[in-house]
């Protein structure tokens, strides 16, 4: 469950980087407009890719369900860092989903 | 014309979120706090003994055979529900004979101390159940009446849900914006990223919730278009029964549970069990069914194993035969209750709905945040209607969580013999509610807000300490004990005293920065500045 919550995170920071306003806010330099180009289908690649795993660790009827309980947590945490703490959200999105592979707890949800 | 639809449904909007409102925050948050239900009883019963780590599911089948046995005689079924992350204590439960003239028998069920063996006597309490039924079954009103009134309410939620989305004109370029604003901007802000963040989880449980009822409500249907036979056709295949097995009265020894269980932990392959059922026990034809965690929110026929307890042999049971309707129907309910979750996903559950019912609230106060410049104008202070949706507010958003910390204050204060305690714990709950409910009535609007906030930061704060005073269940001994369940109870209620804590303290920096910025514009002497004038000359007094 968690492991869902930590991916759903860096894939709404890519979305959210690829609007202007947002990207303002959270980066202080330039970014490539090719760079650009690539948030969004790598923030519904990997969409997809936690998708898959939800499915993939808790079966078609609950999978879905829990994704989107951890996509609201993700969205929710985000919103509030982009008003508060807008700073830290890439160092957050890079961190997450380390975590998330490095830990050692076994899944449970 | 697009405009003109917008607008229409803007309005529509507005007016059935503010005519429903209060009852779908009392529903939503109840209903949330459902989720915890068997966390939330278990710390109303302080007399059930801690958690017992180190014991495996065979040591604590033993104990509750023991029991049975001494205590359940002549019952057809026993069932034992065993310790799980929500309920730590070991439960066992059985159903007697009927009695002439009706169909089942009384189920009795007790907790059983695992160190003596013995059966635990709890205080009479309501418990979580009877808070989490208060939001379908509004407590004083009659079943069938308030079955109306939550569809109803349930209703015009599923109309605002999909209007909302209707007249949000940004939903995706503002999908992740929020600006902490002052005022209106800032409340509209708050209304729509709580809409939008949770916005499955909002159709979800308004659209399964009017399921519950679909036979009250589709009355007509149901009364003209079917007749008896049919009905229980459909209802059958809804919730589709397996027989069980029966006794023959022929008396037989069986196989410890214990050792059963082992077929079961080889069926599954893992050691995660969560209920057993005993049919015809101490009978030759003897079965025991175990039932693990749920891991299907519809129906997993492997989470049961079922076994012939006087040979040992795995029993091979037909599985359950759901229609697809059925499926649907039954599926809608786990979703909505959350049947399948686990502790993590259960946390999630409450945030969404309390997300749900902080939206129902910012909704609220977005009607009169939006309203408040143009009324204050007014010369004779504003209307009727506004003030009483002011009041409202106040008395339900705030005064409603501190209702329910004096329904566990009165599980805990009340005495213990008295007659009639489980209805007197929600009594003191209702009268607290509507005593908050009108107080605002006298006080002038921000400082009721003010003032409720802080008291419900006080009680919140103050409860566990209570339970200090009262229990030896409380705070310290439960992190002794590692008793986890119980220490979150008692943490989260610390948690939700200092989020009160704060909103107070928020809110009263907010009022003095917005009058000293009013009176460095230094308007004309109106009205409503004298009024501003005499609240600060009270404050100032009070201070």
């Amino acid at each position: 469950m968690l492991i869902l919550i930590c991916l759903c995170f860096p894939a709404m920071v890519l979305l959210c980087l690829a609007m202007n306003k947002h990207r303002e806010q959270v980066l202080t330099q330039t970014v490539p407009k090719l760079m650009i180009r690539f948030f969004r289908p790598l923030a519904w690649l990997l969409l997809m890719f936690t998708a898959y795993l939800s499915i993939e660790l808790f079966g078609w009827s609950i999978g879905p369900a829990l994704l989107f309980g951890a996509l609201t947590i993700a969205v929710l945490l985000l919103t509030l860092l982009l008003t508060y703490r807008a700073k830290i959200v890439p160092q957050l999105a890079i961190v997450l989903p380390f975590m998330a592979s490095l830990s050692v707890v076994p899944i449970n949800f | 014309m697009k405009d003109n639809f917008r607008q229409s449904m803007k309005w529509f909007h507005t007016w059935v979120g503010l005519i429903v409102g209060w009852i779908l925050f009392f529903m939503f948050l109840t209903g949330t706090l459902g989720y915890f239900y068997q966390e939330i009883t278990r710390w109303m019963e302080p007399e059930r003994p801690f958690i017992e780590h180190n014991i495996s599911n065979e040591q604590l089948i033993n104990i509750a055979q023991t029991y049975l046995k001494k205590n359940a005689q002549d019952v057809d079924e026993w069932d034992i529900d065993l310790p799980t992350a929500r309920n730590q204590n070991l439960r066992v439960g059985w159903r007697h004979p009927p009695e002439a003239g009706k169909k089942r028998g009384r189920y009795e069920s007790s907790v059983v101390d695992i160190a003596t063996g013995e059966k635990v006597e709890s205080r009479a309490t309501g418990g979580g159940r009877l808070l989490y039924r208060m939001h379908y079954r509004l407590h004083y009103l009659s079943t069938k009446i308030s079955y109306w009134i939550v569809g109803f309410c349930s209703m015009l939620m599923l109309l605002a849900v999909i209007t909302g989305v209707v007249i949000h004109k940004k939903i995706f370029t503002d999908f992740f914006t929020f600006r902490a604003k002052k005022g209106l901007p800032g409340w509209l802000d708050i209304h729509n990223v709580l809409s939008v963040i949770a916005l499955p989880f909002h159709f979800m449980i308004t659209y399964s919730g009017l399921l519950f009822f679909l036979f009250t409500y589709m009355a007509l249907s149901t009364n003209l278009q079917t007749n008896e036979d049919e009905y229980r056709e459909m209802r059958k295949e809804i919730y589709p029964r397996t027989p069980h097995a029966q006794s023959t009265n022929q008396p037989a020894k069986m196989i410890d549970i214990s050792v059963l269980y082992q077929q079961a932990k080889n069926s599954w392959q893992a050691d995660e069990l969560s209920t057993i059922e005993v049919f015809a026990a101490n009978d030759s034809n003897a079965q025991v069914r175990f039932v693990r965690h749920e891991t299907d929110i519809t129906y997993n026929p492997n989470d049961e194993v079922l076994v012939n307890a006087i040979t040992g042999e795995m029993i091979t049971h037909t599985p359950r035969e759901y229609t697809a309707a059925g499926i649907i129907h039954n599926g809608f309910f786990s979703l909505h209750e959350g049947q399948f979750a686990g502790p993590i996903a259960r946390w999630i559950y409450f945030f969404t709905g309390l997300i749900g019912t902080a939206m129902i609230a910012s909704g609220l106060i977005l009607w009169t945040t939006k309203r408040k410049p143009q009324q204050m104008k007014k010369p004779n202070g504003p209307d009727f209607g506004y003030r009483l949706v002011e009041q409202l507010n106040i008395g339900t958003i705030v005064g409603l969580p501190i209702a329910i910390a004096m329904y566990f204050y009165a599980n805990r204060l009340l005495p213990i013999d008295m007659a009639d305690r489980v209805n007197w714990e929600a009594n003191v709950m209702f009268i607290s509610w509507a005593l908050l409910l009108v107080y605002p009535a006298f006080r002038p609007a921000n400082k009721a807000w003010h003032e409720q906030l802080q008291l419900a930061a006080l009680v919140y704060i103050a409860l566990p300490l209570v339970n200090i005073l009262t229990t030896d269940k409380h705070l310290i001994n439960s992190l002794l004990q590692q008793d986890w369940g119980l220490a979150a109870f008692d943490l989260t209620l610390l948690g939700v005293g200092c989020c009160f804590a704060f909103s107070a303290y928020k809110y009263k920096a907010l009022t003095v920065d917005k009058k000293t910025s009013r009176q460095r514009v230094k308007q004309d002497k109106s009205v409503g500045n004298e009024k501003l004038l005499q609240l600060q000359r009270v404050s100032k007094g009070n201070g």
